[in-house]
């Protein structure tokens, strides 16, 4: 009888700990894109969710062959059903924006005054009118993307433990999209180029590097990262305007882990993701928030600068 | 009337503040050249008015006849580098790392490789320490890492933003041995220095730049034994 009961309790345990990875493993897709922004920039991106949205968006549109709106499927004759199409669109897409963003609203900030605040305040907006632009454009309501798109399935992990093939799928993807970029940082010319101007953009620039370029390219990176948490975030729950809005979560994890750290962010999205799914197992999924926020509060009172932050008075 | 580097007319303002007003300095292939000036006279703005770092008013740069381009990768492309005052290493960055990037603008890595080696040669402490994180460096070693970094650009004019700053006058007198032959090698350099004395013992000539303005121009063995550099400039210095 004991037995029973101590296996059921440590199955559920897994099956949560299982549960929790895989969502941490999308936070930390969010937070490191969010975070790569912030150890350039010095500034929040609150349009970072943005960019999950416009992921969201384009694979659900090129995947479906564009049912968001009726004039489109005229105009465009895209060959539904393609994941990788859809997948290569989403990620692409999403960075272009990202870029676009940089450009159109930060850059003409940035090059007349070296205040951050200014920069905050405008990603807000932009975050604003990129939610508003989908609204308008396709609706509001809820959708998701087809279930048919991924292979369905449960795996058994043993002692009662499964996870679905999304499951695995997210956590194999966050890998290879987190290992990829932890590869061009550190065995490549431009990455080794980010992580010096991460310490100090200005000297990167009398290095020869072209920093207009640079920055560009982080933000192509983080709006592609954060289009394959995107991708997935729509695919296991919803797709719907405010769906960036899951980005604050991100923006937790990457204070909790540090701000501008990369490992820091990936640590603080698992932290958190853990969090989450011990709460709803144990306690209850209405807690899930209050222990997330609890943990913010918890962690700025004890480690301010985060598990692997430097410590910098001014954040957020 | 062909000098390697030659600017005219540098007019730089900070809002209201006039930084500039009208500095013009030229430099010869192979040559040494140092600016000295008290604190504020504007040579780091000269400096970075001349990498592209901070926008000019007016005035005009020339690399061998060729007019200097106006953003700072470009400037650092066709042959400028600049170790900056106050070193600006990349600190969590490896010496290596930070060798490394100094190359960036080059188009073939493959010559980097040799020039890490003259690096090495020229500052042997360094090449002890490549997998150090550069912060955890000494003065000095910061001061030959951002000298070094500067070089891996093999640039055609090497400019030293205080060099000798903060640090000790053995180490300064190391680094500056360093520089001889560095130009030596064939490397141009332009040196701004507060240390008058240092400069004037290293460079050809020098120019003295008094807030925003030339004050002085010649042969730094002139300008050693003039009684106003004298008074003005090498007060309580060290003897050389
Ligand atoms: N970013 C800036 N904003 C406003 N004023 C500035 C700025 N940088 C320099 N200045 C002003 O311009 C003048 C020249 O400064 P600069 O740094 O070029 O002097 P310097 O000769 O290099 O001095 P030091 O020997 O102390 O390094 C000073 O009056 C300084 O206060
Ligand atoms: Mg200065």
């Amino acid at each position: 009888m004991g037995n029973a009961a101590q296996f059921t309790e440590f199955s559920t345990l897994f099956q949560q700990v299982v549960n929790g990875l895989s969502l941490g493993s999308v936070y930390a897709l969010i937070a490191v894109g969010y975070s790569l922004v912030y150890s350039i920039l010095s500034f929040s991106n609150f349009a970072h969710g943005g960019f999950l949205v416009v992921g969201g968006y384009i694979c659900y549109g090129l995947f479906t062959g564009f049912e968001l709106n009726v004039f489109s499927r005229h105009l465009l004759t895209v060959p539904a059903g393609s994941v990788w199409l859809a997948g290569l669109g989403a990620l692409g897409g999403a960075g272009i924006v990202a870029v676009l963003t940089e450009r159109l609203a930060y850059k003409p900030i940035r090059e007349r005054t070296s205040m951050t605040l200014y920069l905050l305040i405008a990603s807000m907006g932009v975050s604003i009118i990129i939610e508003n632009i989908f609204v308008i454009a396709v609706g509001g309501r809820f959708r998701a993307l087809p279930q048919s798109m991924f292979p369905s399935g449960l795996y058994n992990l043993g002692w009662g433990v499964t996870a679905s093939s999304s499951d695995v799928l997210s956590l194999t993807c966050a890998v290879l999209f987190l290992g990829g970029l932890q590869f061009f940082l550190t065995q490549t010319r431009w990455g080794l180029a980010i992580r010096a101007a991460a310490c100090d953009l200005r000297t990167a620039g009398l290095m020869g590097v072209n920093v207009s370029l640079l920055i560009a390219i982080v933000f192509f990176a983080a709006g592609l990262l954060a289009a394959v948490g995107g991708v997935f975030l729509s695919y296991r729950y919803t797709l719907y305007p405010q769906m960036g809005g899951i980005t604050t979560k991100a923006f937790v994890a990457a204070v909790i882990g540090g701000l501008g750290s990369l490992p820091g962010a990936i640590v603080g999205s698992l932290i958190l993701g853990l969090a989450e799914m011990l709460t709803t197992g144990y306690v209850s999924s209405q807690m899930r928030d209050l222990v997330v926020y609890s943990l913010l509060v918890l962690m700025l009172l004890v480690k301010p600068a985060g598990f692997f932050g430097k410590p910098v008075s001014d954040k957020i | 009337m062909s000098a390697l580097l030659e600017v005219r007319d540098f007019h730089v303002s900070y809002g209201a503040i006039k930084a500039l007003q009208g500095f013009s300095l030229s430099l010869e292939e192979r040559e040494i050249v140092s600016v000295i000036g008290s604190n504020g006279a504007g040579k780091s703005t000269f400096m970075n008015a001349v990498m592209g770092m901070v926008a000019r008013d007016r005035g005009e740069a020339f690399l061998d006849g060729r007019k200097l381009p106006a953003r700072s990768f470009q400037v650092v492309r066709s042959g400028l580098s600049l170790a900056p005052e106050g070193r600006k290493i990349f600190a969590p960055l490896t010496v290596l790392e930070n060798l490394q990037i100094g190359a960036f603008s080059r188009a073939k890595q493959s010559g980097a490789r040799a020039d890490m080696e003259w690096v090495f040669y020229l500052f042997p402490r360094l090449k002890e320490r490549v997998r150090q994180l550069a912060g955890t460096l000494s003065g000095g070693e910061q001061q030959m890492l951002a000298i070094g970094r500067a070089l891996m650009a093999r640039p055609r004019v090497l400019l030293l933003d205080e060099p000798s700053l903060g640090l000790a006058p053995i180490v300064i007198r190391d680094i500056f041995n360093e520089l001889r032959r560095v130009n030596e090698e064939g490397v141009s350099i332009l040196l701004v220095e507060q240390n008058a004395r240092q400069a004037l013992l290293l460079s050809h000539r020098t120019y003295v730049l008094q807030t925003g303005r030339l004050l002085k121009e010649g042969p730094s063995k002139t300008l050693l034994t003039d009684p106003e550099i004298k008074s003005a400039y090498l007060g309580k210095g060290q003897a050389p």
